[in-house]
Protein backbone atom coordinates (compact mmCIF):
# COMPACT_ATOMS: atom_id res chain seq x y z
CA UNK A 1 0.00 0.00 0.00
CA UNK A 2 1.28 3.41 -0.87
CA UNK A 3 1.32 5.38 2.34
CA UNK A 4 1.95 8.72 0.65
CA UNK A 5 -1.46 8.13 -0.88
CA UNK A 6 -2.94 7.72 2.59
CA UNK A 7 -1.35 10.97 3.71
CA UNK A 8 -2.76 12.64 0.65
CA UNK A 9 -6.19 11.30 1.62
CA UNK A 10 -5.82 12.85 5.08
CA UNK A 11 -4.71 16.16 3.53
CA UNK A 12 -7.76 15.98 1.29
CA UNK A 13 -10.06 15.37 4.22
CA UNK A 14 -8.55 17.95 6.58
CA UNK A 15 -7.43 20.73 4.28
CA UNK A 16 -9.33 20.12 1.08
CA UNK A 17 -6.21 19.30 -0.90
CA UNK A 18 -6.59 18.48 -4.57
CA UNK A 19 -4.29 16.27 -6.57
CA UNK A 20 -2.09 18.06 -9.07
CA UNK A 21 -2.67 16.15 -12.28
CA UNK A 22 0.43 17.65 -13.86
CA UNK A 23 2.62 15.70 -11.46
CA UNK A 24 2.46 12.27 -13.04
CA UNK A 25 5.53 10.95 -11.30
CA UNK A 26 4.92 11.68 -7.64
CA UNK A 27 2.33 13.10 -5.26
CA UNK A 28 1.60 16.80 -5.29
CA UNK A 29 -1.25 18.25 -3.26
CA UNK A 30 -2.67 21.61 -4.27
CA UNK A 31 -3.71 23.43 -1.15
CA UNK A 32 -5.19 26.84 -0.47
CA UNK A 33 -2.88 29.43 1.05
CA UNK A 34 -5.01 29.76 4.18
CA UNK A 35 -4.41 26.11 5.11
CA UNK A 36 -0.74 26.02 4.15
CA UNK A 37 0.79 26.63 7.56
CA UNK A 38 -1.40 24.10 9.40
CA UNK A 39 -0.95 21.55 6.64
CA UNK A 40 2.84 21.87 6.73
CA UNK A 41 2.79 21.67 10.51
CA UNK A 42 0.67 18.52 10.23
CA UNK A 43 3.13 16.97 7.77
CA UNK A 44 6.07 17.83 9.95
CA UNK A 45 4.75 16.86 13.35
CA UNK A 46 1.55 14.82 13.33
CA UNK A 47 1.16 12.70 10.23
CA UNK A 48 1.95 8.95 10.15
CA UNK A 49 5.06 9.58 8.11
CA UNK A 50 6.75 12.70 9.36
CA UNK A 51 8.33 14.94 6.77
CA UNK A 52 11.20 16.41 8.74
CA UNK A 53 13.02 18.04 5.87
CA UNK A 54 11.99 20.84 3.58
CA UNK A 55 13.88 20.09 0.40
CA UNK A 56 12.96 22.98 -1.82
CA UNK A 57 10.60 25.87 -2.48
CA UNK A 58 10.11 26.80 -6.12
CA UNK A 59 8.15 29.68 -7.55
CA UNK A 60 6.34 29.24 -10.85
CA UNK A 61 4.91 31.87 -13.20
CA UNK A 62 2.24 30.45 -15.52
CA UNK A 63 1.91 33.59 -17.67
CA UNK A 64 2.90 31.96 -20.96
CA UNK A 65 1.97 28.37 -20.09
CA UNK A 66 -0.24 27.02 -22.88
CA UNK A 67 -3.95 26.70 -22.01
CA UNK A 68 -3.38 27.62 -18.40
CA UNK A 69 -6.40 28.57 -16.36
CA UNK A 70 -6.44 29.95 -12.87
CA UNK A 71 -4.03 32.07 -10.87
CA UNK A 72 -0.84 33.25 -12.50
CA UNK A 73 1.67 32.23 -9.85
CA UNK A 74 2.32 29.12 -7.80
CA UNK A 75 4.71 28.22 -5.02
CA UNK A 76 5.72 24.60 -4.86
CA UNK A 77 7.12 22.99 -1.71
CA UNK A 78 9.03 19.71 -1.72
CA UNK A 79 9.35 17.71 1.49
CA UNK A 80 11.10 14.50 2.32
CA UNK A 81 10.90 12.19 5.26
CA UNK A 82 13.99 11.36 7.28
CA UNK A 83 12.32 8.75 9.49
CA UNK A 84 11.07 6.85 6.45
CA UNK A 85 13.74 7.44 3.81
CA UNK A 86 12.64 7.62 0.23
CA UNK A 87 9.22 9.13 0.99
CA UNK A 88 8.50 12.46 -0.58
CA UNK A 89 5.50 14.71 -0.96
CA UNK A 90 5.01 18.07 -2.56
CA UNK A 91 2.58 20.84 -1.77
CA UNK A 92 1.56 23.56 -4.14
CA UNK A 93 -0.13 26.86 -3.43
CA UNK A 94 -1.68 28.86 -6.22
CA UNK A 95 -1.29 32.62 -5.91
CA UNK A 96 -3.10 35.19 -7.97
CA UNK A 97 -1.39 38.30 -9.24
CA UNK A 98 -3.77 40.61 -7.35
CA UNK A 99 -3.11 39.00 -3.99
CA UNK A 100 0.51 37.86 -4.00
CA UNK A 101 0.56 36.59 -0.44
CA UNK A 102 1.49 33.24 1.07
CA UNK A 103 1.95 32.55 4.78
CA UNK A 104 5.52 31.86 5.80
CA UNK A 105 6.69 28.48 7.06
CA UNK A 106 10.06 29.81 8.20
CA UNK A 107 9.02 29.20 11.81
CA UNK A 108 8.72 25.47 11.06
CA UNK A 109 11.79 24.88 8.89
CA UNK A 110 14.96 26.90 9.35
CA UNK A 111 15.91 26.77 5.67
CA UNK A 112 12.53 28.13 4.58
CA UNK A 113 13.87 31.55 5.49
CA UNK A 114 16.29 31.69 2.56
CA UNK A 115 14.09 29.75 0.16
CA UNK A 116 11.22 32.17 0.71
CA UNK A 117 13.54 35.11 0.26
CA UNK A 118 14.58 33.61 -3.06
CA UNK A 119 11.00 33.20 -4.28
CA UNK A 120 10.23 36.75 -3.17
CA UNK A 121 13.32 37.95 -4.99
CA UNK A 122 12.64 36.14 -8.25
CA UNK A 123 8.83 36.36 -8.41
CA UNK A 124 7.73 39.02 -5.95
CA UNK A 125 5.57 36.68 -3.88
CA UNK A 126 5.22 38.12 -0.38
CA UNK A 127 5.53 35.67 2.49
CA UNK A 128 3.38 36.98 5.31
CA UNK A 129 5.09 36.75 8.68
CA UNK A 130 8.58 36.26 7.29
CA UNK A 131 11.09 37.82 9.70
CA UNK A 132 13.42 39.26 7.11
CA UNK A 133 11.99 39.37 3.60
CA UNK A 134 14.81 40.76 1.47
CA UNK A 135 16.26 39.82 -1.87
CA UNK A 136 18.59 36.84 -1.75
CA UNK A 137 20.31 36.30 -5.09
CA UNK A 138 19.68 39.57 -6.86
CA UNK A 139 21.18 42.83 -5.90
CA UNK A 140 19.73 45.18 -3.32
CA UNK A 141 19.28 47.89 -5.95
CA UNK A 142 17.66 45.56 -8.48
CA UNK A 143 14.22 46.61 -9.74
CA UNK A 144 11.65 43.98 -10.76
CA UNK A 145 11.48 40.23 -10.43
CA UNK A 146 13.61 38.53 -13.07
CA UNK A 147 12.08 35.06 -13.26
CA UNK A 148 8.65 36.40 -14.12
CA UNK A 149 7.90 35.54 -17.71
CA UNK A 150 7.31 39.19 -18.62
CA UNK A 151 10.75 40.28 -17.41
CA UNK A 152 12.94 40.59 -20.51
CA UNK A 153 16.00 38.39 -20.22
CA UNK A 154 18.32 40.85 -21.91
CA UNK A 155 17.37 43.81 -19.73
CA UNK A 156 20.29 45.45 -17.95
CA UNK A 157 20.38 47.51 -14.80
CA UNK A 158 23.02 49.65 -13.16
CA UNK A 159 23.94 48.13 -9.83
CA UNK A 160 26.61 49.98 -8.00
CA UNK A 161 27.08 49.07 -4.39
CA UNK A 162 27.12 46.31 -1.81
CA UNK A 163 24.25 45.28 0.35
CA UNK A 164 23.98 47.43 3.47
CA UNK A 165 23.81 44.51 5.98
CA UNK A 166 24.41 46.67 9.07
CA UNK A 167 20.72 46.91 10.01
CA UNK A 168 20.53 43.12 9.54
CA UNK A 169 23.50 42.67 11.81
CA UNK A 170 21.78 44.77 14.48
CA UNK A 171 18.64 42.69 14.02
CA UNK A 172 20.63 39.50 14.40
CA UNK A 173 22.25 40.84 17.60
CA UNK A 174 18.81 41.58 18.97
CA UNK A 175 17.53 38.06 18.26
CA UNK A 176 20.55 36.79 20.17
CA UNK A 177 19.52 38.83 23.21
CA UNK A 178 21.79 41.83 22.78
CA UNK A 179 20.52 45.37 22.89
CA UNK A 180 22.06 47.99 20.64
CA UNK A 181 22.69 51.14 22.68
CA UNK A 182 24.68 53.15 20.22
CA UNK A 183 24.77 52.47 16.52
CA UNK A 184 27.86 52.30 14.45
CA UNK A 185 29.12 55.78 13.63
CA UNK A 186 30.21 55.23 10.07
CA UNK A 187 26.84 54.07 8.79
CA UNK A 188 23.47 55.68 9.06
CA UNK A 189 20.62 53.39 8.07
CA UNK A 190 18.71 56.16 6.31
CA UNK A 191 21.66 57.06 4.18
CA UNK A 192 19.94 57.81 0.88
CA UNK A 193 23.10 58.31 -1.05
CA UNK A 194 24.14 54.78 -0.21
CA UNK A 195 20.89 53.30 -1.44
CA UNK A 196 20.93 55.41 -4.60
CA UNK A 197 24.33 53.99 -5.46
CA UNK A 198 27.70 55.49 -6.13
CA UNK A 199 27.47 55.81 -9.90
CA UNK A 200 26.08 59.22 -10.82
CA UNK A 201 25.02 60.45 -14.21
CA UNK B 1 28.65 49.85 18.07
CA UNK B 2 27.89 49.71 21.77
CA UNK B 3 25.53 47.00 22.94
CA UNK B 4 24.26 45.51 26.16
CA UNK B 5 24.78 41.76 26.26
CA UNK B 6 22.04 39.42 27.61
CA UNK B 7 23.43 39.88 31.14
CA UNK B 8 23.18 43.65 30.84
CA UNK B 9 26.90 44.20 30.50
CA UNK B 10 28.14 46.92 28.17
CA UNK B 11 30.20 45.77 25.20
CA UNK B 12 31.90 47.67 22.43
CA UNK B 13 31.57 45.60 19.28
CA UNK B 14 33.37 46.18 16.06
CA UNK B 15 31.54 45.45 12.79
CA UNK B 16 33.95 43.63 10.52
CA UNK B 17 33.27 42.86 6.90
CA UNK B 18 34.69 39.62 5.45
CA UNK B 19 34.66 39.11 1.72
CA UNK B 20 33.25 39.12 -0.93
CA UNK B 21 36.70 38.88 -2.47
CA UNK B 22 38.80 37.23 0.18
CA UNK B 23 41.31 34.43 -0.43
CA UNK B 24 39.48 32.14 1.98
CA UNK B 25 35.93 32.88 0.78
CA UNK B 26 36.20 30.54 -2.19
CA UNK B 27 34.26 32.12 -4.98
CA UNK B 28 32.53 35.22 -3.76
CA UNK B 29 30.86 35.14 -0.37
CA UNK B 30 30.43 37.97 2.04
CA UNK B 31 29.58 38.06 5.68
CA UNK B 32 29.41 40.93 8.11
CA UNK B 33 30.37 40.13 11.68
CA UNK B 34 30.10 41.93 14.99
CA UNK B 35 33.37 41.25 16.78
CA UNK B 36 34.11 41.29 20.47
CA UNK B 37 37.89 41.15 20.33
CA UNK B 38 38.62 38.00 18.33
CA UNK B 39 35.21 36.44 18.97
CA UNK B 40 32.33 36.59 16.54
CA UNK B 41 29.20 37.69 18.41
CA UNK B 42 26.85 37.83 15.44
CA UNK B 43 27.16 37.26 11.73
CA UNK B 44 24.98 37.88 8.69
CA UNK B 45 25.69 36.66 5.19
CA UNK B 46 25.13 38.04 1.75
CA UNK B 47 25.21 35.82 -1.31
CA UNK B 48 24.51 36.38 -4.98
CA UNK B 49 27.86 37.68 -6.19
CA UNK B 50 28.02 34.87 -8.73
CA UNK B 51 24.34 34.99 -9.64
CA UNK B 52 24.14 34.76 -13.39
CA UNK B 53 20.50 33.85 -13.89
CA UNK B 54 20.85 30.13 -14.62
CA UNK B 55 17.11 29.61 -14.28
CA UNK B 56 16.32 32.47 -16.68
CA UNK B 57 18.94 31.39 -19.22
CA UNK B 58 17.76 27.80 -19.48
CA UNK B 59 14.22 28.92 -20.34
CA UNK B 60 15.53 30.37 -23.59
CA UNK B 61 17.12 27.24 -25.04
CA UNK B 62 16.19 23.66 -25.76
CA UNK B 63 16.34 20.87 -23.22
CA UNK B 64 19.74 19.70 -24.44
CA UNK B 65 21.12 23.21 -24.18
CA UNK B 66 20.57 23.13 -20.43
CA UNK B 67 23.32 20.54 -20.00
CA UNK B 68 26.39 22.79 -20.41
CA UNK B 69 24.85 25.27 -17.99
CA UNK B 70 24.59 22.58 -15.34
CA UNK B 71 28.37 22.06 -15.51
CA UNK B 72 28.78 25.52 -14.09
CA UNK B 73 26.77 24.73 -10.99
CA UNK B 74 29.30 22.75 -9.00
CA UNK B 75 32.35 23.17 -11.18
CA UNK B 76 34.47 20.87 -9.01
CA UNK B 77 32.41 17.89 -10.14
CA UNK B 78 30.85 19.15 -13.35
CA UNK B 79 29.82 15.86 -14.94
CA UNK B 80 27.92 14.85 -11.84
CA UNK B 81 25.57 17.80 -12.31
CA UNK B 82 24.70 17.01 -15.88
CA UNK B 83 24.14 13.37 -14.99
CA UNK B 84 21.73 14.55 -12.28
CA UNK B 85 19.88 16.73 -14.76
CA UNK B 86 19.74 14.07 -17.48
CA UNK B 87 18.46 11.58 -14.93
CA UNK B 88 15.62 13.93 -14.02
CA UNK B 89 14.60 14.35 -17.65
CA UNK B 90 14.93 10.63 -18.39
CA UNK B 91 12.68 9.91 -15.42
CA UNK B 92 10.09 12.21 -16.96
CA UNK B 93 10.29 10.21 -20.18
CA UNK B 94 10.14 7.06 -18.04
CA UNK B 95 12.83 5.41 -20.09
CA UNK B 96 15.59 3.14 -18.91
CA UNK B 97 19.12 3.81 -20.12
CA UNK B 98 21.32 0.94 -21.39
CA UNK B 99 23.39 -1.06 -18.92
CA UNK B 100 26.76 0.20 -20.16
CA UNK B 101 25.56 3.79 -19.85
CA UNK B 102 24.49 3.15 -16.25
CA UNK B 103 27.85 1.65 -15.30
CA UNK B 104 29.79 4.40 -17.05
CA UNK B 105 27.70 7.01 -15.29
CA UNK B 106 28.41 5.36 -11.94
CA UNK B 107 32.15 5.37 -12.66
CA UNK B 108 32.14 8.99 -13.79
CA UNK B 109 29.93 10.00 -10.87
CA UNK B 110 32.18 8.44 -8.29
CA UNK B 111 35.37 9.77 -9.88
CA UNK B 112 33.78 13.23 -9.76
CA UNK B 113 32.93 12.70 -6.11
CA UNK B 114 36.54 11.76 -5.41
CA UNK B 115 37.66 14.91 -7.21
CA UNK B 116 35.24 17.12 -5.38
CA UNK B 117 36.10 15.76 -1.95
CA UNK B 118 39.82 16.08 -2.66
CA UNK B 119 39.38 19.73 -3.61
CA UNK B 120 37.38 20.35 -0.45
CA UNK B 121 39.86 18.71 1.91
CA UNK B 122 42.86 20.21 0.12
CA UNK B 123 41.38 23.71 0.19
CA UNK B 124 40.43 23.34 3.84
CA UNK B 125 44.01 22.48 4.65
CA UNK B 126 45.30 25.32 2.55
CA UNK B 127 43.06 27.78 4.39
CA UNK B 128 44.45 26.57 7.69
CA UNK B 129 47.97 27.11 6.43
CA UNK B 130 49.08 23.64 5.32
CA UNK B 131 50.32 23.40 1.75
CA UNK B 132 51.64 19.82 1.72
CA UNK B 133 48.27 17.99 1.83
CA UNK B 134 47.13 20.22 -1.00
CA UNK B 135 49.78 18.67 -3.23
CA UNK B 136 49.00 15.14 -1.99
CA UNK B 137 45.33 15.59 -2.90
CA UNK B 138 45.95 17.26 -6.21
CA UNK B 139 48.14 14.49 -7.62
CA UNK B 140 45.32 11.92 -8.05
CA UNK B 141 42.96 14.76 -8.95
CA UNK B 142 45.26 15.61 -11.83
CA UNK B 143 45.07 12.01 -13.06
CA UNK B 144 41.29 12.15 -12.98
CA UNK B 145 41.42 15.49 -14.79
CA UNK B 146 43.47 13.82 -17.51
CA UNK B 147 40.78 11.15 -17.81
CA UNK B 148 38.23 13.95 -18.22
CA UNK B 149 40.36 15.49 -20.93
CA UNK B 150 40.50 12.24 -22.87
CA UNK B 151 36.84 11.54 -22.26
CA UNK B 152 35.29 14.95 -22.98
CA UNK B 153 37.99 17.24 -24.29
CA UNK B 154 37.75 19.62 -21.35
CA UNK B 155 39.16 19.68 -17.86
CA UNK B 156 36.91 21.67 -15.61
CA UNK B 157 33.49 22.47 -17.05
CA UNK B 158 33.04 19.33 -19.08
CA UNK B 159 29.69 17.89 -20.11
CA UNK B 160 29.56 14.21 -20.74
CA UNK B 161 26.00 13.05 -20.12
CA UNK B 162 23.22 13.55 -22.61
CA UNK B 163 19.49 13.03 -22.26
CA UNK B 164 19.15 9.32 -22.97
CA UNK B 165 22.81 8.43 -22.99
CA UNK B 166 26.31 9.85 -23.08
CA UNK B 167 27.97 12.20 -25.51
CA UNK B 168 30.31 9.36 -26.52
CA UNK B 169 31.50 5.97 -25.36
CA UNK B 170 34.68 5.69 -23.32
CA UNK B 171 38.03 5.63 -25.13
CA UNK B 172 40.49 2.75 -25.51
CA UNK B 173 42.47 2.34 -22.33
CA UNK B 174 39.85 4.05 -20.17
CA UNK B 175 39.74 1.19 -17.68
CA UNK B 176 43.52 1.21 -17.24
CA UNK B 177 43.55 4.96 -16.69
CA UNK B 178 40.79 4.67 -14.09
CA UNK B 179 42.61 1.85 -12.28
CA UNK B 180 45.81 3.88 -12.22
CA UNK B 181 43.92 6.89 -10.86
CA UNK B 182 42.33 4.72 -8.17
CA UNK B 183 45.73 3.44 -7.11
CA UNK B 184 47.12 6.92 -6.70
CA UNK B 185 43.91 7.97 -4.95
CA UNK B 186 44.48 5.27 -2.36
CA UNK B 187 48.09 6.30 -1.94
CA UNK B 188 47.07 9.93 -1.53
CA UNK B 189 44.49 8.91 1.07
CA UNK B 190 47.21 7.25 3.13
CA UNK B 191 49.38 10.35 2.86
CA UNK B 192 46.47 12.61 3.77
CA UNK B 193 45.55 10.53 6.80
CA UNK B 194 49.18 10.64 7.88
CA UNK B 195 49.06 14.44 7.66
CA UNK B 196 45.65 14.83 9.23
CA UNK B 197 44.74 12.28 11.81
CA UNK B 198 47.27 13.05 14.53
CA UNK B 199 48.27 16.52 13.47
CA UNK B 200 47.96 18.56 16.64
CA UNK B 201 47.60 21.90 14.88
CA UNK B 202 44.95 20.61 12.52
CA UNK B 203 42.98 18.91 15.30
CA UNK B 204 43.11 22.02 17.48
CA UNK B 205 41.77 24.05 14.62
CA UNK B 206 38.93 21.70 13.63
CA UNK B 207 37.76 19.46 16.49
CA UNK B 208 34.68 20.92 18.15
CA UNK B 209 34.62 23.85 15.75
CA UNK B 210 31.40 24.70 13.94
CA UNK B 211 29.34 22.00 15.62
CA UNK B 212 25.78 21.35 14.52
CA UNK B 213 23.33 18.82 15.93
CA UNK B 214 21.50 16.34 13.72
CA UNK B 215 18.09 17.95 14.44
CA UNK B 216 19.31 21.38 13.51
CA UNK B 217 21.06 20.12 10.39
CA UNK B 218 17.83 18.44 9.27
CA UNK B 219 15.83 21.56 10.01
CA UNK B 220 18.24 23.53 7.85
CA UNK B 221 17.76 20.98 5.10
CA UNK B 222 21.35 19.79 5.10
CA UNK B 223 22.15 16.84 2.90
CA UNK B 224 25.22 14.96 1.80
CA UNK B 225 28.51 14.63 3.71
CA UNK B 226 27.76 17.60 5.97
CA UNK B 227 24.56 15.98 7.26
CA UNK B 228 26.22 12.58 7.54
CA UNK B 229 28.99 14.16 9.64
CA UNK B 230 26.27 14.96 12.19
CA UNK B 231 25.44 11.27 12.42
CA UNK B 232 22.46 10.93 10.07
CA UNK B 233 22.94 8.02 7.67
CA UNK B 234 21.09 9.64 4.80
CA UNK B 235 22.30 9.01 1.29
CA UNK B 236 20.08 9.03 -1.77
CA UNK B 237 22.21 6.32 -3.35
CA UNK B 238 20.91 4.01 -0.61
CA UNK B 239 17.53 5.60 0.19
CA UNK B 240 16.25 6.05 -3.35
CA UNK B 241 18.71 3.95 -5.32
CA UNK B 242 19.34 4.63 -8.98
CA UNK B 243 21.82 3.19 -11.48
CA UNK B 244 21.91 -0.01 -9.35
CA UNK B 245 23.82 1.69 -6.54
CA UNK B 246 22.12 -0.69 -4.11
CA UNK B 247 23.82 -3.68 -5.75
CA UNK B 248 27.33 -2.39 -5.16
CA UNK B 249 29.07 -3.28 -1.93
CA UNK B 250 29.70 -0.03 -0.05
CA UNK B 251 28.79 1.71 3.20
CA UNK B 252 27.26 5.05 4.06
CA UNK B 253 29.85 6.99 6.06
CA UNK B 254 28.61 8.81 9.15
CA UNK B 255 30.35 11.04 11.65
CA UNK B 256 29.59 11.48 15.32
CA UNK B 257 30.28 15.06 16.35
CA UNK B 258 29.08 17.14 13.45
CA UNK B 259 32.08 19.41 13.73
CA UNK B 260 34.50 20.67 11.14
CA UNK B 261 36.89 17.76 11.59
CA UNK B 262 34.08 15.23 11.08
CA UNK B 263 32.95 16.91 7.89
CA UNK B 264 36.43 16.57 6.43
CA UNK B 265 36.99 13.03 7.71
CA UNK B 266 33.63 11.91 6.33
CA UNK B 267 34.71 13.19 2.95
CA UNK B 268 37.98 11.26 3.10
CA UNK B 269 36.13 8.09 4.11
CA UNK B 270 33.65 8.63 1.29
CA UNK B 271 36.52 8.72 -1.16
CA UNK B 272 37.41 5.23 0.05
CA UNK B 273 33.84 4.06 -0.55
CA UNK B 274 33.83 5.65 -3.99
CA UNK B 275 37.03 3.81 -4.85
CA UNK B 276 35.28 0.57 -3.85
CA UNK B 277 32.28 1.36 -6.05
CA UNK B 278 34.42 2.26 -9.07
CA UNK B 279 36.46 -0.94 -8.76
CA UNK B 280 33.26 -3.01 -8.78
CA UNK B 281 31.80 -0.99 -11.61
CA UNK B 282 34.89 -1.56 -13.75
CA UNK B 283 34.27 -5.29 -13.48
CA UNK B 284 30.69 -4.82 -14.67
CA UNK B 285 31.66 -2.66 -17.64
CA UNK B 286 30.64 -4.85 -20.58
CA UNK B 287 30.56 -3.80 -24.22
CA UNK B 288 27.22 -2.54 -25.44
CA UNK B 289 25.34 0.55 -26.57
CA UNK B 290 25.47 3.69 -24.42
CA UNK B 291 22.55 5.53 -26.01
CA UNK B 292 18.84 4.91 -26.13
CA UNK B 293 17.72 4.17 -29.68
CA UNK B 294 14.87 6.65 -29.95
CA UNK B 295 15.28 9.75 -32.10
CA UNK B 296 12.67 11.54 -30.00
CA UNK B 297 14.94 11.40 -26.93
CA UNK B 298 18.53 10.88 -28.03
CA UNK B 299 19.81 12.41 -31.23
CA UNK B 300 20.73 9.66 -33.78
CA UNK B 301 24.42 8.98 -34.36
CA UNK B 302 26.17 11.41 -36.66
CA UNK B 303 26.92 8.89 -39.40
CA UNK B 304 23.21 8.08 -39.71
CA UNK B 305 22.53 11.66 -40.72
CA UNK B 306 24.41 11.07 -43.96
CA UNK B 307 23.08 7.61 -44.76
CA UNK B 308 19.56 7.45 -43.49
CA UNK B 309 16.59 9.75 -44.05
CA UNK B 310 15.13 9.01 -40.63
CA UNK B 311 18.49 9.75 -39.03
CA UNK B 312 18.68 13.09 -40.82
CA UNK B 313 15.18 14.05 -39.74
CA UNK B 314 15.91 12.93 -36.18
CA UNK B 315 19.05 15.03 -35.98
CA UNK B 316 17.41 18.04 -37.54
CA UNK B 317 14.35 17.97 -35.29
CA UNK B 318 16.37 17.28 -32.21
CA UNK B 319 18.73 20.18 -32.82
CA UNK B 320 16.18 22.72 -33.99
CA UNK B 321 13.19 21.85 -31.87
CA UNK B 322 14.73 19.98 -28.97
CA UNK B 323 13.39 16.86 -27.35
CA UNK B 324 9.77 17.08 -26.33
CA UNK B 325 9.66 16.26 -22.66
CA UNK B 326 6.20 15.10 -21.50
CA UNK B 327 4.09 17.86 -20.01
CA UNK B 328 4.07 18.00 -16.24
CA UNK B 329 5.81 18.97 -13.05
CA UNK B 330 8.46 16.84 -11.49
CA UNK B 331 11.06 16.99 -8.75
CA UNK B 332 14.10 14.73 -8.90
CA UNK B 333 17.03 14.80 -6.51
CA UNK B 334 20.35 13.02 -6.97
CA UNK B 335 23.17 12.48 -4.52
CA UNK B 336 25.96 14.76 -5.63
CA UNK B 337 29.27 15.46 -3.95
CA UNK B 338 27.86 18.17 -1.71
CA UNK B 339 24.46 16.64 -1.10
CA UNK B 340 21.13 16.46 -2.81
CA UNK B 341 21.13 18.31 -6.10
CA UNK B 342 17.49 18.61 -7.08
CA UNK B 343 15.74 19.83 -10.18
CA UNK B 344 12.12 20.97 -10.08
CA UNK B 345 11.13 20.77 -13.71
CA UNK B 346 8.01 22.30 -15.24
CA UNK B 347 7.49 21.15 -18.80
CA UNK B 348 4.75 22.40 -21.10
CA UNK B 349 5.41 19.60 -23.57
CA UNK B 350 7.46 21.72 -25.95
CA UNK B 351 11.12 21.49 -26.87
CA UNK B 352 12.05 24.22 -24.40
CA UNK B 353 11.97 23.94 -20.62
CA UNK B 354 9.18 26.07 -19.17
CA UNK B 355 10.90 26.40 -15.84
CA UNK B 356 13.76 24.62 -14.11
CA UNK B 357 14.44 25.29 -10.46
CA UNK B 358 17.71 24.07 -9.06
CA UNK B 359 17.99 23.00 -5.48
CA UNK B 360 21.68 23.51 -4.76
CA UNK B 361 22.99 21.56 -1.75
CA UNK B 362 25.27 24.44 -0.74
CA UNK B 363 22.49 26.93 -0.18
CA UNK B 364 21.01 25.17 2.83
CA UNK B 365 24.46 24.65 4.30
CA UNK B 366 25.47 28.26 3.93
CA UNK B 367 22.12 29.39 5.35
CA UNK B 368 23.22 27.91 8.68
CA UNK B 369 26.65 29.53 8.55
CA UNK B 370 25.93 32.19 11.18
CA UNK B 371 24.89 29.54 13.70
CA UNK B 372 28.16 27.71 13.17
CA UNK B 373 30.50 30.65 13.58
CA UNK B 374 28.80 32.70 16.30
CA UNK B 375 30.70 32.35 19.55
CA UNK B 376 33.84 31.17 17.81
CA UNK B 377 36.97 32.96 16.75
CA UNK B 378 37.20 34.79 13.46
CA UNK B 379 39.98 32.46 12.32
CA UNK B 380 37.71 29.47 12.98
CA UNK B 381 35.10 30.82 10.59
CA UNK B 382 37.55 30.08 7.77
CA UNK B 383 37.91 26.48 8.93
CA UNK B 384 34.11 26.17 9.06
CA UNK B 385 33.64 27.72 5.65
CA UNK B 386 36.05 25.45 3.87
CA UNK B 387 34.69 22.39 5.71
CA UNK B 388 31.22 23.11 4.33
CA UNK B 389 32.60 23.17 0.79
CA UNK B 390 30.52 26.10 -0.42
CA UNK B 391 30.75 26.27 -4.21
CA UNK B 392 29.61 29.71 -5.28
CA UNK B 393 28.67 28.42 -8.74
CA UNK B 394 25.77 26.40 -7.41
CA UNK B 395 25.09 28.60 -4.40
CA UNK B 396 24.30 31.64 -6.54
CA UNK B 397 23.32 30.01 -9.83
Amino acid sequence: MNTVEEIFAVLDEKFGAKRETLDKWGTTAVISASYLHTAVQFLKEKSDIKFEMLVDIAGIDYLTYPNHEGPRFAVSYAFKSMSKPGTRIRLKVLVSEEDLKVPTISDLYANANWYEREVYDQFGVVFVGHPDLRRLLNHVEFVGHPLRKDYPAQKRQWLSTNDYLLPELEKRLETLGYKVVQRSKEVETNDNEFLEGSIKE
Amino acid sequence: MIVLDPNGEKLNLMPLNVGPSHPATHGCLRFLTAMDGETIVASVEEIGYLHRGFEKMVERGTWQQVIPYTDRLNYCSAIMNNIAFCRAVENMFQVDIPERCKVLRVIVNELSRINDHFVCVAAAFQDLGGTTPFMYAFNPREEIMCIWEKLTGARLTNSFARIGGLSRDSYDGFEDDVRAALNSTEKALKDLHACLDRNRIFLDRTVGIGKISAEKAISYGWTGPCLRASGVASDLRKDEPYYDYETYDWEVVVGTQGDCNDRLQVRLAEIEESVKIVRQALLRLAPGPVDIVDPRIRVPAHKLAYQDMEGLIGRFKSVYEGVRVPEGEYYCGSECANGELGFTIISDGSGHPYRIKVRPPCLTQFAAFHELVEGGLLADSMAVLSGLNIIAGELDR
